[in-house]
């Protein structure tokens, strides 16, 4: 059957700069300010944030750079040419297997805060277990519908996103934010072991989705863009809620942003509860952070098991999954796994970025053949 | 199987009774040979008469009742009777009643038996002249049909009144009304093995993709089946997904629609028979509009739209909404409204999935039982069943109060849309969410959301994205989408089309 141009399996470097916020937005800024509180003076946190999403978007802008001089390849394809077959596929298989802990890990983060904030009867196996098969559908549809998702999603999640900033400036006092620039070194060193890496995580899906853009000269430019987004909505949120809670507080509450709504009063009294509202809502952007990395997940066992069909993949994958999600026990092991896991991703993405461009650098592997 | 055996029937029965599927030269034997295939139905005419000084014996042979027999008087025995100086070599008389005498215009030969038999059973009339084993087949077509009325499943405030009917020479007629363009196409087919329905595949050439149009035809031909009684026939042959519960291919009776949709490089295909003309391809946005978006100012139609789209959300999610407020999350409803509802709820015995169950089919009842009367029983039915059977429910205390003004504003709002079939959709996906807030409330209700949106960025309408121009977007195309910008401003024809012609107006500033 024949399909318009726009209509096939190709993506615009629009869609890149959308999937960057769509995969960096999800879990981790509910929780963000506390852990940047409990370690940080009054509002002090935004430094280490602004660093750090200034590395972030260096990395998605470098990562972008580098595999768009290889335009249309897999990334399994140019990194075989550049560190040979048997490494390229040990990296690949590695992201896989990072993705998979990725998608476990919104999963089992979405039932814990969905039974604090919506049901207290229901057991997380079974939410869990709902969210995880909408999250197959979804991988196992085209991979340009994707893309088309995140497009639909990512308008509604900055609105509400707004909407909770907007609602809750009457409530900022000046006072909490005070005093500025109190925090010790070690405070900053704190906040990047703990948390910084963990909220911007995601430039990852550059290695693998670039292969599906088109021209992507503009491409590194249109991935730091997107990774501005998140950098600054994180400022906002952060200093949002230091305002309003105060840092002592905010230290102790365990979902902040959540929080954050519980504080909104919508005008008219429809709503009594806005922070079920916020939290439904934001489902979706944690919805489009699962399945792109699991998507990714798929992308990258597809380019290693190149006849195996991508169904048969996403069948395997999914109860993998779901055990992964499942195996800790409390909040404190999510916790741990995560820490863990953002750590692994940050290491991976640096390593796989220095070592493919000085080898290739030292081997001469010419870009774009 | 079935099937292929009658199919065959014809060259059975022929061995059987032994009549010649050529065309002879005898008169006599040429007639019985049509009798006899037939069997002689009480609508079959035969007129027997001679013409010219040499006395040639002719026939006329056609169906009454299909045909406009005041035409075959003017037009063929008129000028059969009144001719003079006809040759008396048969074959030359043959081409000069072909070429001078007869004055109906649509005529051609015909050579078998097979040609006379389908001529005449779709309304046209035979000619036979003893001596000749040709015959003449002209268009005769005719007979009862509706007069053109306002449309009903479709009727708007401001805007034509006309709509289409069933003959589709009538159809093709109106849309050429609209678009007396030069590149406007009918590209006509046969759909039916029995039936041999015309079927017109219209569309503006220069605008329409060529792909577009290349897929539409290429989807026609595989149309095999014994009789199509109605567009909806093609359409659910020709559909891309069966499974999907939304429309791939909107359906109209209004020529506005239908040509206003040419204009935008869509296929617009006509089917014999039935006044609903397809639409090919459809998108989301598309079957929330409506002609009338267009009719009033631009502020009015912006607002129009954005009521549409309200109304949508209303009909897929009110009842579900509430299930879930009412069974899961109480907190949600500020409240004095919560108080004043568990007491209304005091008294009803279900939980409210079954109350709403209850009350969400027995609208549907109502709405199926009111189509199927005449109009004024429709209309008490509407009063009876909407207001004793609600206000009964409430004061047996089987459902809550609360819970008919939901059922009721859901049923008012599938109601405002301006598409029967999108309306349909969003009744089905209406079961499916009130299931899926049952078992998990607001956080089932999401879910099913985001899957309803996998499942429309995933569908696909002759190669044209079902959620396109939203996603693929393209941001020209979002000025008539949820909003209607001013005419002037809307320069270009949707991009998601990617139409040949890209742009309905070169300069859009007004002349003041």
């Amino acid at each position: 059957m024949k399909r318009f141009k726009y209509a096939d399996e190709r993506i615009s470097e629009r869609d890149i700069m959308i999937a960057i916020p769509s995969i960096v937005i999800g879990v981790g800024i509910l929780s963000m300010p506390k852990q940047l509180a409990s370690v940080t003076i009054g509002a002090d946190g935004w430094i280490p944030l602004l660093i750090v999403g200034l590395f972030a978007v260096f990395m998605s802008w470098a990562i972008a750079k580098f595999a768009s001089g290889f335009e249309g390849q897999t990334f399994l394809t140019y990194a075989s040419k550049i560190v040979t077959k048997p490494v390229a596929i040990v990296l690949s298989f590695m992201f896989a297997i990072l993705s998979v802990f990725i998608t476990a890990y919104q999963i089992r983060k979405i039932s814990n805060i969905s039974q604090q904030y919506l049901f207290d009867r229901t057991p997380i196996e079974v939410i869990a277990l709902a969210f995880l098969l909408v999250v197959v559908y979804a991988v196992s549809g085209s991979r340009a519908g994707l893309f088309r998702i995140n497009m639909m999603f990512m308008p509604i999640i900055i609105l509400i996103a707004l909407t909770l900033v907007i609602f809750n400036l009457g409530w900022i006092s000046i006072g909490n934010l005070m005093p500025v620039f109190q925090t010790p070194f070690t405070g900053y060193v704190q906040v990047v072991k703990n948390t910084g890496a963990i909220s911007y995580l995601g430039f990852g899906i550059l290695w693998f989705y670039l292969s599906l853009v088109d021209k992507p000269k503009k491409a590194p430019r249109a991935a730091a863009l997107g990774m501005c987004v998140p950098v600054g909505l994180y400022m906002i949120i952060f200093i949002m809620s230091i305002g309003v809670f105060g840092n002592a507080v905010t230290a102790n509450l365990l979902y902040p942003t959540i929080e954050l709504a519980k504080v909104v009063e919508i005008p008219g009294g429809f709503f009594e509860r806005f922070e079920s509202v916020f939290f439904v809502i934001w489902i979706m952007a944690i919805f489009i952070t699962a399945t792109m990395a699991m998507d990714i997940g798929v992308i990258a066992l597809n380019s290693i098991f190149k006849n195996t069909e991508k169904l048969k993949i996403i069948f395997i994958l999914t109860p993998l999954i779901y055990l992964a999600g499942m195996i800790p026990q409390d909040v404190v092991e999510v916790d741990f796994l995560g820490a863990v896991m953002s750590w692994m991703i940050i290491i991976l993405n640096i390593t796989v970025l220095i070592l493919l461009t000085v080898v290739a650098k030292i081997r001469g592997v010419k870009r774009n053949e | 199987m079935l099937g292929r055996s009658f199919y065959w029937d014809k060259t059975k029965k022929n061995e059987e009774e032994n009549f010649s599927l050529e065309i002879g030269t005898n008169l006599t034997e040429n007639l019985k040979n049509v009798k006899k295939m037939l069997e002689d139905p009480s609508d079959l005419v035969i007129r027997e008469f001679n013409i010219g000084t040499a006395n040639h014996r002719t026939a006329i042979v056609y169906i009454d009742g299909i045909v406009d027999s005041v035409y075959i008087h003017d037009h063929i025995m008129e000028d059969l009777k009144t001719a003079s100086k006809l040759p008396d070599d048969k074959q030359k008389l043959f081409d000069v009643i072909r070429k001078e005498v007869i004055t109906v215009t649509g005529i051609e030969m015909g050579h078998s038996l097979d040609d006379v038999s389908n001529a005449i059973l779709s309304g046209n009339t035979v000619f036979y002249l003893d001596g000749v084993d040709q015959v003449l087949i002209m268009d005769t077509i005719g007979g009862e049909s509706r007069a053109i009325n306002e449309p009903q499943s479709e009727s708007l405030i401001r805007g034509s009144k006309e709509g289409f009917v069933e003959n589709i020479r009538t159809n093709t007629m109106l849309i050429r009304r609209y678009i007396a363009d030069s590149n406007l196409r009918f590209s006509t087919y046969k759909v039916g093995r029995r039936s041999k329905k015309d079927l017109v595949v219209a569309y503006v050439d220069g605008i329409v993709n060529p792909d577009m149009i290349d897929e539409v035809k290429r989807r026609l031909e595989t149309i095999d089946i014994d009789d199509a009684p109605e567009s909806g026939y093609i359409e659910q042959w020709i559909e891309d997904s069966f499974l999907s519960p939304f429309p791939q291919i909107l359906n109209t009776e209004r020529p506005d629609k239908a040509s206003e949709a040419m204009l935008q490089g869509k296929v617009v295909i006509l089917l014999d028979r039935t006044p609903f003309v397809l639409i090919a391809p459809a998108t989301f946005g598309s079957s929330l509009h409506s002609p009338e978006d267009y009719y009033w100012r631009w502020s009015l139609g912006t607002l129009i739209r954005m009521l549409r789209y309200l109304a949508a959300f209303i009909s897929v999610f009110l009842p579900a909404l509430y299930i879930a407020l009412v069974s899961y999350h109480p907190g949600l409803i500020p409240s004095d409204l919560a108080f004043s509802i568990a007491a209304s709820r005091d008294e009803v015995p279900f939980p409210p999935f079954v109350e709403a169950l209850i009350m969400t089919i027995t609208m549907e009842l109502l709405r199926e039982a009111g189509l199927r009367l005449p109009t004024a029983i429709g209309q008490t039915i509407g009063i009876v069943g909407g207001l004793v059977i609600g206000e009964a429910a409430v004061s047996a205390g089987i459902v809550s109060p609360v819970m008919v003004i939901v059922v009721a504003l859901n049923a008012i709002a599938s109601f405002a849309l301006p598409s029967y079939s999108i309306a349909i959709s969003f009744r089905i996906l209406q079961f499916g969410l009130m299931g899926a807030a049952a078992v998990f409330g607001l956080y089932g209700i999401i879910l099913s959301y985001i899957m309803i949106n996998i499942h429309i960025v995933n569908l696909m309408s002759f190669g044209v994205p079902y959620s396109t121009p939203f996603a693929p977007s393209f941001l020209s195309d979002w000025k008539d989408l949820v909003l209607r910008a001013p005419i002037a401003m809307v320069k270009k024809r949707p991009v998601y089309m990617q139409p040949d012609d890209k742009k309905f107006m070169d300069k859009g500033d007004r002349k003041q």
